[in-house]
């Protein structure tokens, strides 16, 4: 008989795991005077992105602590106190869903901060969408996510489309102004989007594209298309991939003197692997980047940019400067806590519409949705290796810390 | 697992086996229960009746997953535990039905109703079973397990680079609103299809051809059995079972891509389940896939520990392999050497 009480055992316990660990209370989210105000995030704490995860959390961390020791997020004259109710979806779309789900659902989260990645914040903006609960979301670039009618998933990063706009119309203001381009790609789809939106916009601003390739997504022996690139003499080489590849092609149009003016990579040069690698080949060079630790945005609430950089070394007692995703993931914060102030209100359909108008100055730069929600309003910096080895904000002008060192010398005479 | 007296498969049930069937009933009963007070639930409609809350939203999600690990670990079954054939890249058939499913009911691309759709998507995976079954089903053993393992990683590459897919960004199917329910529904009678679908096989000269396939291949075509006929049949249902939750899935979880469509952990999690439970059993699987992803479940969430669980995962795979190798179904309820029951016979027997 013992079998049998050791699987009604199980049965017992399945039926108390589905059924009565949800014994909640009856009373729903609304704005009580006072009370906490409980955000859900699910986030990559453990598993493949954990490393960017955390990166993630920082930044929410980060505005936590201020708005708690303001008293926490002021709505409509009552302050609330905000608890971060982290849960970890282990990197993956299908356990971040379901967390997701929990939080919304046990947790009593009134308002969402995105996980880190695509896939995730795809997964979860579809529950975010079924129960009507905004997420404000800093990690996932993929345009795809914005194109299904969403009404309730809003994302303060600048979309793919952006990523070397900034450099073309950085090049329209260079003196001897370049005008013709290459443009190489890797083949997945975040690097063709930014590929193929830059090659649009060049011609758009008058330039010649003479060459464009896509390579395997990861090929670090890509001179064979540097060579058919230097064929057509560009005076632009731009590449949308990732830091490997970038590496690769710099080292490549070295090898084969490819003697561009400007050389522009979308991933790889703000990363201080780039600058190790190339050593004083990486002086010159541009990238894109959503955020630099010397932009001079004017922000009209939180703190200044170097406030904010000293902020972020206090609380983590480093010495290192804050990454942009710890940056954008604080602006997600941002947007929230404007939202609600602007709502007067915890209620998720308030704070989803005063998301959908909000326009503010942060120091990530500005805050404005489109119809989609994507934060189309807030440009990318362009930033360069300059020849004292240090990044520098270059573009645009009126956030800028130095100006581009323009033209890049020829390989020979470096 | 070959040929011992008593066999892992039998039609006359013991007094273990009645045993165990009761337990099942149980399980069902208490499934089924869940289901009919699901109304009751933090579901959009109860919470505009007011209703008291019972089952949430989060706990209708678990439900609707283990209902879709029921289905990929009995299809499973069919091939890995009746036919003896390791499968080790089912999922391929998951993320065909899940594709096939999203592409039927795109509004942009052939915008079909959402049942229409789940009904059809099947067709794909299917004729991918049959296609690459019939090469693939000339291998034996760890040749065949890798081959689909392959196959399987294969087609989801293919699948990430198709710009008609959505490429690496996948695919984004309607949201269905209010749908917790229905999908609780359609997942659970997937699961019933997928069951019930296994218990005729099992009763059918099929059946008994694929067992004959298992114990000797060879003596089965002997014996006048059209191998090649009955294993691409098997693989083909199993390909079809997998791919209808697949479909369900696409269309509940409004979004499938390379990651979610192919997961290797889905792969390896449904064969743990069937192994786990009792492979070549009809409700092993149904209990393996119960049990395992309740467990997972519950430590969703529960940060490092949910790694540790996942290597536990693994020694539990092995532990189960080793020592209980015909699952827990016979464990439990059967009445082989590596019973419970067994045990106990003996122990009743050889103490004074």
């Amino acid at each position: 008989m013992r079998a049998r009480s050791v699987l009604s055992a199980l049965v017992s316990l399945f039926a108390l795991t589905v059924a009565a660990c949800g014994g909640s209370a009856g009373s729903s989210g609304g704005s009580q005077t006072g009370q906490d105000l409980v955000i859900g995030v699910p986030m990559s704490i453990t598993g493949v992105q954990a490393k960017e995860g955390g990166l993630a959390k920082q930044g929410y961390d980060l505005w936590l602590d201020w708005i708690n020791a303001q008293g926490g997020v002021n709505a409509n004259g009552t302050k609330h106190k905000v608890v971060l109710k982290y849960e970890d979806d282990q990197s993956k779309p299908d356990i971040s869903a379901q967390l997701t789900t929990k939080l919304i659902t046990q947790d009593k989260a009134q308002l969402l901060l995105g996980p880190y990645g695509s896939a995730t914040t795809a997964s979860d903006a579809v529950v975010a969408e079924k129960n009507g609960i905004p997420m404000v979301e800093a990690n996932g670039a993929a345009q795809a996510i914005f194109n299904n009618g969403y009404r309730y998933t809003f994302g303060v990063l600048s979309p793919a489309n952006k990523y070397l706009q900034g450099v073309i119309d950085m090049a329209a203001t260079l003196n001897p102004k370049p005008s013709t381009m290459a443009m190489l790609s890797a083949d997945d789809s975040f690097s063709l989007e930014v590929a193929k939106a830059a090659q649009e916009y060049a011609t758009a601003k008058g330039f010649n594209v003479v060459y464009t390739d896509r390579y395997p997504n990861g090929s670090t022996n890509l001179s064979g298309l540097v060579a058919n690139a230097k064929a057509k003499n560009p005076e632009m080489l731009l590449n949308s991939g990732h830091l490997a590849e970038a590496v690769a092609i710099n080292k490549a149009a070295k090898d084969l003197r490819l003697d561009a003016k400007l050389y522009a990579y979308s991933v790889g040069p703000s990363t201080p692997d780039f600058v190790n690698s190339l050593g004083t080949d990486s002086h010159y060079v541009y990238g894109g980047s959503q955020w630099t630790p010397q932009v001079k945005y004017k922000p009209s609430f939180y703190l200044s940019v170097p406030d904010y950089v000293a902020a972020y070394k206090k609380k983590y007692a480093t010495s290192d400067d804050p990454d942009y995703h710890v940056a954008e993931s604080t602006a997600a914060c941002l947007a929230l806590q404007k939202a609600i102030e602007n709502a007067g209100s915890l209620k998720p359909d308030k704070v989803r519409d005063a998301l959908a108008s909000l326009d503010v100055i942060t120091f990530f730069g500005r805050i404005k949705f489109d119809s989609r929600g994507i934060n189309t309003y807030k440009p990318m910096v362009v930033e360069q290796i300059q020849t004292d080895g240090k990044h520098h904000t270059v573009f645009p002008p009126d956030v800028a810390d130095a100006k581009p060192q323009y033209p890049t010398p020829t390989w020979s005479s470096r | 697992m070959p040929g011992s007296p008593g066999g892992s498969f039998s039609t006359r049930p013991d007094a273990g086996g009645r045993r165990l069937r009761r337990v099942l009933l149980a399980v069902f009963a208490v499934a089924v229960l869940l289901v009919l007070i699901a109304p009751l639930s933090t579901t959009d409609q109860a919470d505009s009746l007011g209703l008291p809350v019972l089952v949430d939203k989060s706990q209708i999600r678990i439900l609707t997953t283990i209902a879709m690990f029921v289905v990929m670990a009995t299809a499973w079954n069919l091939v890995g535990g009746l036919t003896g054939y390791g499968a080790f890249g089912n999922v391929a058939f998951f993320g065909l039905g899940a594709y096939a499913c999203a592409v039927l009911v795109d509004p942009h691309k052939l915008h079909l109703p959402m049942l229409a759709g789940i009904a059809l998507a099947p067709i794909v995976p299917i004729a991918f079973a049959v296609l690459v079954g019939l090469p693939l089903l000339r291998l034996r053993s760890h040749y065949f397990s890798i081959a689909t393992l392959g196959t399987a990683v294969a087609v989801g590459e293919v699948v990430k680079n198709v710009e008609y897919l959505g490429g690496a960004n996948g695919l984004f199917p309607p949201i269905v609103r209010r749908g917790d329910l229905l999908f609780l529904y359609l997942m659970v009678a997937v699961a019933a299809i997928a069951v019930g679908s296994v218990y005729l096989v099992l009763r059918s000269r099929f059946g008994y051809g694929l067992i004959a396939i298992r114990e000797n291949e060879d003596a089965a075509a002997v014996l006048g059995v059209n191998t090649t006929l009955y294993k691409v049949a098997a693989f083909a249902l199993a390909a079809g079972l997998t791919g209808l939750a697949g479909a369900v899935f696409a269309v509940w979880n409004s979004f499938i891509n390379q990651e979610l469509g192919f997961s290797l952990d889905f792969n390896i999690q449904m064969i743990l389940m069937a192994v786990v439970g009792g492979a070549g059993t009809l409700f092993g699987p149904v209990l393996g896939a119960i049990l395992l992803e309740l467990l997972l479940q519950a430590l969703a969430g529960q940060g490092t520990v949910a790694v540790y669980a996942q290597i536990g995962l693994g020694l539990l795979l092995a532990v189960t392999v080793i020592f209980v190798p015909r699952g827990l179904v016979d464990f439990f309820g059967g009445s082989s050497r590596l019973s419970l029951g067994y045990l106990r016979r003996t122990l009743r027997e050889t103490s004074v």
